[in-house]
Order: structure tokens, then C-alpha cells, then sequence
């Protein structure tokens, strides 16, 4: 009898170990956040000009992003096509990264600013940015170089 | 109410009458996948158009906070497998605060208003 539960208890033991060895490890499960983050080019964009800049405003942001998707200068959107992004931004892409903790967003003031997860999306973005959507990559890299320079 | 020009789909329903026990149509709008206007930015307008505001005034609560646009989105225009757009036919349907707002599958976004029959009134 009492050999027979030692057996079962080691078997138990060994198997759970096996069990959680197979398990992936915790940080693989916090890269959720990082494809819904990406999943949209608003919010790469989004994304993107955190890399520019850790404070932004809303508004700010949406004329940037309209003329970042119609390919003219920042002067040139018209209001039309700046409110248009600023409402997708406001209702659906920025509450979203604020959810996946990207973004923290201040209701009073609409400023947008980096969240938690920020860097690690960040580091996706720029190591698969090249590959996946290189217009977009070299698009806002060349805007950031012009600026830097 | 407004006519459909662009709807040439044979249908046993008359596709413009829009009614609704308890509800009545403010407005609708037209969602075309091909273009560069997110479904949220046409449901946000079509907001803005019954409450008589600007777009950008429309604030609270945030759509995202009611329902996920984007997978409505995704749900009817969004490519299959083969990648082309899905061939569904039907429609969704939330309320955003005291409208209700059906999304359909052919890119009509309707906007409908309590007729407010139900409610005891306060004045």
C-alpha cells in the first residue's frame, strides 16, 4: 500500500513537472498586446510617431496621420480630412492602445503619451516595420531623419 | 427618407422604408470599404448629423466603449480567405446612447431615434 502511493505521488510530481515545462513562459503571453496594437495602420502610425515624440495632441496626431495617408505635407490636409482621422482616432484606435496599455490618453487635455507596453510594441514595430510595410517605414523614418537633420 | 440610388439588388424587401417599433430614422449614411473612411468615422458622422454637431463634438462615451467597430468592420467587409470581400448578407445592431444604429451588409449605416413613446416624458 504505502509503496503504491509513493509510485503515484512521484508519477504525479513527474508529470506536473512536465506539464508546466511546456507551459511558454510568461512574457511570450504579454505579446498579445503588441499584435492587436499593430494590427491597424492608424495604429502603427500611431505607434510610429511615439518614436518621434513622447507627448502629442490629439489633434496634432490627426493632421499628421491624414497627411501621412493622403501623401502631402502637414499644411496641406484639408479640415475635412483631418477631422475624419481624428474621429476614427478618438472612438476606436486610441481607447484601443490605451486598453492594450500603449498609450495613456488625458480626456481633458486629449494629450497622448507612451503607456507601459509602449517600448516593447515600439520594438516590434521597427523589427518587422521594413518587411511588412515599407512605404509606411520609410515614410515616417525619412520624415523623422528630415527633422533630425 | 432618402432614396438609394446605388442599390440595384433585387430585394423582397423595400430596402428604403426603414421602420422600427419605438424608433424612428434621423438619418443614414453610406459606408463604401473601398474607401479611405474608416465604418467608425460613418457612424461617428452619421452621430454628429442627428445630434446636429460637429463630428469632432461627438465624444462620450468613445464608440469603443459601446462596441467594437472594427470587427463589424472586419466581420462584413473584411477579405476571406481568398482574399476577397465576404458575401454575408445581414445586420448588426447597437445602441449608442439614445440611438439605435444598424450597421448593414451592403455598407448602409442606419440611424434610428426613440420615438419615446415608451418613456413617461419629464415635461
Amino acid at each position: 500500500m504505502a509503496e503504491k502511493s509513493e509510485a503515484s505521488e512521484e508519477d504525479t510530481t513527474g508529470a506536473s513537472v512536465a506539464a508546466q515545462s511546456q507551459l511558454p513562459p510568461p512574457d511570450i503571453l504579454e505579446i498579445e498586446p503588441v499584435y492587436e496594437a499593430l494590427g491597424h495602420s492608424r495604429r502603427r502610425y500611431l505607434c510610429y510617431t511615439l518614436l518621434e515624440s513622447t507627448e502629442w495632441s490629439l489633434t496634432d496626431l490627426a493632421t499628421k496621420i491624414a497627411a501621412w495617408e493622403n501623401d502631402i505635407p502637414e499644411h496641406a490636409v484639408e479640415t475635412t480630412q483631418q477631422k475624419r482621422v481624428y474621429v476614427s482616432l478618438y472612438h476606436a484606435h486610441v481607447p484601443k492602445l490605451v486598453d492594450e496599455g500603449v498609450l495613456t490618453f488625458d480626456e481633458t487635455t486629449e494629450k497622448i503619451t507612451a503607456g507601459k507596453h509602449a517600448e516593447q510594441v515600439l520594438a516590434a514595430l521597427e523589427a518587422i516595420g521594413a518587411s511588412l510595410d515599407s512605404h509606411q517605414e520609410t515614410h515616417a523614418r525619412g520624415e523623422m531623419n528630415e527633422q533630425e537633420s | 427618407m432618402s432614396k438609394r440610388v446605388d442599390d440595384e439588388i433585387m430585394n423582397e424587401e423595400e430596402p428604403t422604408t426603414k421602420s422600427k417599433t419605438g424608433w424612428s430614422q434621423v438619418t443614414q449614411r453610406h459606408y463604401d470599404p473601398e474607401g479611405n473612411e474608416e465604418l467608425t468615422t460613418v457612424i461617428v458622422y452619421a452621430i454628429a448629423e442627428a445630434r446636429g454637431v460637429s463630428p469632432i463634438e461627438v465624444k462620450s462615451p468613445p464608440l469603443y466603449e459601446v462596441v467594437d467597430v472594427p470587427a463589424i468592420e472586419n466581420t462584413f467587409f473584411g477579405p476571406d480567405v481568398a482574399g476577397e470581400s465576404r458575401q454575408s448578407v445581414g445586420t448588426v445592431e447597437f445602441q449608442y446612447t439614445n440611438y439605435l444604429i444598424q450597421v448593414e451588409s451592403d455598407g448602409w449605416v442606419q440611424l434610428y431615434e426613440s420615438t419615446g413613446t415608451d418613456d413617461p416624458g419629464l415635461d
